[in-house]
C-alpha cells in the first residue's frame, strides 16, 4: 500500500488474509483455556534489569523486611524502571544473577516468610478523565510494566519512543505526515501454543476498558481494532465494547489464530490494515497504529489504579510438564520453583524453554527466574522438539520463500551469511527478518536458518562498534 | 527416565543456596529457536513426487508390456546402486535413504522409450547419478537436472535407438505424433485429442498418457512439493505460442491440445521444470522460468532438430535459474524513508 494513503485514516483497509507463514498443527495449539494460581514460592530472584536499558538502584538493604508491592528499587535513570517486591519477607542477597538471556545482572533475592502481606494499597478510584497523558505515563511507569516482545522495553518508553509526527517521503517522494490513527488490541498471542492473551479475552476485565482509555489518551488514536483468533469464540467484552462505542468507531476482526507469525506486529499489521511497518527498526507508529496486546492493555488498565506489576500470566505447556495451561505466576519464581509447585516433570525433558516453542530461549539452569518480558513456559520431550546435528546443504526447494512473511529469500541469505558474506546478506535484507523461525520450522533439510541470521546480525553489530 | 518427584524434594527447598535446587535437571539441549520443526522432510518431499509419478509408470507398464518395467526397474535399481557405491568409495555419509537417487531413476526410465535395450537405462541412470549429481557434490549442488543430462548423453550416443519407439500394446515400430507431424503436418487430422490424452500413442514410457500424468501432477501441486507457477507459465508458454501459430496458419501448425498432449509437455511442466534443485524459488522467477521453457520447447519443435523439444528446453533454462532467482520478491517495509 503507498504511504500516502495513511492521510486518510479509514482506506486501504485489507480483508485479514494472510498466506505467509505456516499453519501449526492442532495438536500445537492450546487445548484449555484455564488459569491457576502457583503457590508462592520460598525465595524470588529480580533482577535489577528485565527489560532493554539500564538496571534499577536498590532503596533497601540485606536484612530488610519487605512487604509485597513495595518498591525496592527506583529508577533514577531515563531507560530504567523501578522494581517492586513480589512477595513479603526479608531481603537475602544482593547479587549478580543470570537472566533468562544468559546474561548476569544485578538481583534481590527476597525469602518469603510465607505471609504474602501486602503493601497499603491505594484506595481510591481514579477516573482515566481525570488524568492528563502525563499522569498516566507517569503512573505507567511507576508500576514497571514492560512490554512483551522478542527485544522487551518498557511500555512507557514505547508508547512514547514515536509519538511525535513525523514527516517522510513516500514512494513517489510525495512528503507524507503520518499520525497514529488507530489503536489496535490483538488477543492473538506471539505464537499459536501460548494462550494468555486468548484466555484473557474471555474474561470480563474491568480494567480493559481504562487500558483502551489510557491507550487512546496518549496516542490520539481516533478508532479502536480488536484482533481476535476465530478458534476461540465467543469474546463477549469485546463485543460489548464494540455495541457500546456510539461513534462505531470500534471494531472486532478475527483471524487464523492457529497461522505463524500473525501474532508478531509486522505481519499483523499487513494482514489488518494493509500497512508495511518500515523494516529495519520500524515500529507500528511509523505506520499510525498503536499496537498492544490484550494482557498488556489489562497490566496498563491496572496500573492507573496505582497497582504495581507483582504477578504476570504465562502459559505452560509441553509435554514433559504435568500441570499445563495458563499459570499466574510472581515476577522473581525461579522455573525450578514453579515446575516443582506444578507438580514436576511427567516425562523427560528434552528443551526447557523461556518463552514459546517457536521463539523462545532454551535454557538448562532451573534457577533462572520469570521475569516480566517472559510469555511463557515449555518443557519440550525428545519426541516433540527438534534435535539438532546433522544438516544438509540447501536443496532450493523454496519452502523457505514461501514462508517468510517479510518476503525475504531465506535460503540464499543462509548460504551467504555461513560464507560470512554479512554485508551482502544486509543488501538482501537481512535486518530485516523478524527472526520468527517459519523457514527453519519448514526446511526440509533441517538447516539452521534463525541461528545464521542470528550470527550474521551480530557479526554486522559487532563491526559497527 | 529419571522422573522428578515433586513430594519428596519440597523439604529442601528452603535451606538449598540460592542456585541449587533440589529438581536435578536431565540433559537438556540448548539452542537457536525454533525448537521444534515441521514434518516435511527430504525424504519426504521425494517420495510424494515418486508417490506422484506412479499413475504415470503404472500407465506406461500398462501400455508397453513387461518391457517398461523392466527399463523402470533397472534404471531405478541401477541410481541406487551406483549412488551408493560412489559415497562408499568417497567416504560419505550414505544418502539413498533420502529416496532421491529412487526419483532420478523412476524419471529417467519414464522419459526413455520402451524399445531401448537393457544397457540403455543401465547406462542412463549411472551417467544421471554421476555426471548429473554426483561431480557437482551431491543433491542439492548440481545445476542441471540430473535426468535430463543423462537423457541428452543417451540421446546424442544413440540417436536412433532413442528415436524408436512403440505403438501401444505392440512392439511394432511406429512415430511418436510429434514425429509424425513433423515429417507431413497433414497428419495431424489423423489424430483423436481424446485417445492421444488417454494414452494411445507412441512415445516415452511415462509421458503417453497424459491423464496419469495429469493426475500425479496435481496430486503434488496440492501436496505443496511444487508451486502453481512453473507447470501453469510452461503451459501457458507452450500454449500461447502454438495458439498464435495456429491462428497464422491452421494448415500446417497443430492445435494447442495436440502440443500440450502430443509429448513431454505434461511431464515436464509437471515433475521435470519444476525441479526443485534446478528451478528458481521466487514467485516472478518461476513464472518466467515456466514461461521461458515453454517458449523454448516450441522454437524448438517448430524449428529445432528434436521433434519434442520438452527435455531440451528444461536443461537449456535450467542455465538461466540463478538469472531468474534475481527477481526478488520486494521485501516488506522496503522502500520507506523515514
Amino acid at each position: 500500500m503507498p504511504l500516502t494513503n495513511l492521510s486518510n485514516p479509514l482506506s486501504a483497509e485489507s480483508m485479514g488474509l494472510f498466506f505467509k507463514g505456516v499453519k501449526i498443527p492442532k495438536r500445537q495449539a492450546p487445548i484449555s483455556l484455564d488459569m491457576m494460581e502457583a503457590p508462592l514460592p520460598a525465595r524470588v530472584i529480580l533482577p535489577l534489569r528485565q527489560y532493554i536499558g539500564e538496571p534499577a538502584t536498590p532503596v533497601v538493604s540485606v536484612g530488610d523486611t519487605v512487604k509485597v508491592g513495595q518498591l525496592i528499587a527506583t529508577a533514577d535513570r531515563d531507560t530504567a524502571l523501578p522494581l517492586h517486591a513480589t512477595i513479603s519477607g526479608r531481603l537475602a542477597e544482593v547479587t549478580e544473577h543470570l537472566d533468562c538471556r544468559g546474561i548476569s545482572v544485578p538481583a534481590l533475592i527476597i525469602e518469603s516468610d510465607g505471609a504474602d502481606s501486602w503493601i497499603e494499597r491505594p484506595q481510591e478510584h481514579n477516573d482515566i478523565d481525570s488524568l492528563g497523558p502525563s499522569e498516566i505515563l507517569t503512573r505507567i511507569e511507576k508500576a514497571g510494566l514492560v512490554l512483551k516482545a522478542l527485544a522487551p522495553i518498557p511500555l512507557g518508553a514505547d508508547l512514547i519512543a514515536r509519538d511525535q509526527p513525523k514527516t517522510h517521503l513516500s514512494l513517489n517522494g510525495r512528503q507524507v505526515v503520518r499520525r497514529t490513527d488507530t489503536l489496535m488490541v490483538s488477543a492473538l498471542d506471539m505464537e499459536p501454543s501460548l494462550a494468555v492473551n486468548r484466555y484473557r479475552a474471555h474474561i470480563h476485565h474491568a480494567e480493559l476498558t481504562q487500558g483502551i482509555a489510557a491507550l487512546k489518551a496518549l496516542t490520539g488514536a481516533q478508532r479502536t481494532i480488536f484482533v481476535v483468533d476465530k478458534h476461540y469464540p465467543p469474546y463477549p467484552q469485546l463485543a460489548e465494547l464494540v455495541a457500546a462505542d456510539e461513534q462505531e468507531a470500534t471494531r472486532i476482526v478475527s483471524l487464523d489464530g492457529r497461522r505463524f507469525p500473525l501474532g508478531l506486529p509486522v505481519p499483523l499489521l499487513k494482514a489488518v490494515l494493509g500497512r508495511e511497518v518500515p523494516l529495519p527498526y520500524g515500529h507500528p507508529r511509523d505506520v499510525g497504529v498503536a499496537l498492544y496486546d490484550l494482557d498488556t492493555t489489562i497490566c496498563l488498565g491496572s496500573s492507573i489504579q496505582q497497582i504495581p506489576q507483582v504477578d504476570s500470566l504465562i502459559t505452560v505447556g509441553g509435554g514433559a510438564l504435568a500441570r499445563k495451561g495458563i499459570v499466574k505466576v510472581r515476577i522473581g519464581t525461579p522455573i525450578g520453583s514453579l515446575i516443582e509447585s506444578l507438580g514436576g516433570f511427567s516425562d523427560d525433558p528434552a528443551r526447557l524453554i523461556l518463552g514459546g516453542p517457536l521463539m523462545g530461549i532454551a535454557q538448562y539452569d532451573l534457577s533462572i527466574p520469570i521475569t516480566k518480558d517472559i510469555p511463557a513456559l515449555f518443557a519440550l520431550t525428545r519426541d516433540e522438539t527438534a534435535l539438532i546435528g546433522h544438516y544438509r546443504q540447501c536443496i532450493n526447494c523454496g519452502l523457505c520463500v514461501r514462508v517468510c512473511p517479510v518476503n525475504l529469500v531465506p535460503g540464499m541469505l543462509s548460504l551467504y551469511c555461513a560464507k560470512d558474506r554479512f554485508e551482502t546478506a544486509e543488501r538482501q535484507g537481512l535486518l530485516s527478518c523478524l527472526e520468527c523461525g517459519c523457514c527453519d520450522y519448514v526446511c526440509p533439510s533441517r538447516r539452521p536458518l534463525v541461528h545464521l541470521f542470528r550470527h550474521a546480525k551480530q557479526q554486522l553489530m559487532e563491526a559497527r562498534q | 527416565m529419571t522422573h522428578v518427584k515433586a513430594q519428596g524434594s519440597n523439604e529442601k527447598t528452603s535451606d538449598s543456596e540460592s542456585c541449587g535446587f533440589p529438581m536435578e535437571l536431565p540433559n537438556v539441549i540448548v539452542s537457536m529457536s525454533p525448537h521444534i520443526r515441521g514434518e516435511t522432510t527430504v525424504a519426504r518431499m521425494m517420495l510424494t513426487i515418486i508417490i506422484g509419478l506412479v499413475p504415470a509408470a503404472l500407465a506406461g507398464v500398462y501400455l508397453f508390456g513387461i518391457r517398461a518395467l523392466v527399463v523402470i526397474a533397472l534404471s531405478v535399481v541401477t541410481a541406487l546402486g551406483v549412488e551408493s557405491a560412489i559415497e562408499a568409495l568417497t567416504h560419505q555419509r550414505p544418502t539413498s535413504s533420502d529416496l532421491h537417487a529412487v526419483l532420478t531413476g523412476l524419471l529417467l526410465a519414464l522419459i526413455l522409450p520402451p524399445s531401448v535395450p537393457w544397457w540403455i537405462p543401465v547406462i542412463g541412470a549411472a551417467v544421471a547419478i554421476i555426471l548429473g549429481k554426483m561431480v557437482f557434490g551431491g543433491l542439492g549442488n548440481y545445476p542441471f537436472n540430473p535426468v535430463l543430462v543423462a537423457w541428452v548423453v543417451l540421446k546424442l550416443s544413440w540417436a536412433e535407438r532413442m528415436g524408436l519407439f512403440f505403438a501401444p500394446h505392440t512392439t511394432s515400430q511406429a512415430l511418436t505424433p510429434l514425429m509424425a507431424v513433423k515429417e507431413d503436418p497433414a497428419l495431424f487430422y489423423s489424430y483423436e485429442l481424446l485417445s492421444l490424452f488417454l494414452g494411445d500413442k507412441a512415445g516415452p514410457i511415462g509421458t503417453v498418457c497424459g491423464l496419469a500424468v495429469l493426475t500425479g501432477g496435481l496430486f503434488v501441486l496440492f501436496k505443496g512439493m511444487i508451486r502453481w507457477h512453473i507447470p501453469v507459465a510452461f503451459l501457458l508458454g507452450v500454449g500461447l505460442f502454438s495458439g498464435i501459430l495456429r491462428v497464422i496458419n491452421p494448415d500446417i501448425y497443430p492445435s494447442v491440445a495436440f502440443q500440450l498432449m502430443g509429448g513431454g509437455v505434461l511431464l515436464g511442466a509437471f515433475f521435470l521444470a519444476p525441479e526443485p534443485v534446478t528451478s528458481p524459488v521466487t514467485p516472478w522467477g518461476m513464472l518466467l522460468f515456466g514461461f521461458l521453457a515453454g517458449l523454448t520447447t516450441m522454437v524448438i519443435r517448430m524449428w529445432g532438430a528434436d521433434p519434442d523439444g520438452t527435455f531440451y528446453a528444461i536443461l537449456i533454462m535450467n542455465a538461466a535459474t540463478p538469472l531468474c532467482n534475481y527477481l526478488k520478491p520486494r521485501p516488506y517495509g522496503r522502500g520507506h524513508r523515514a
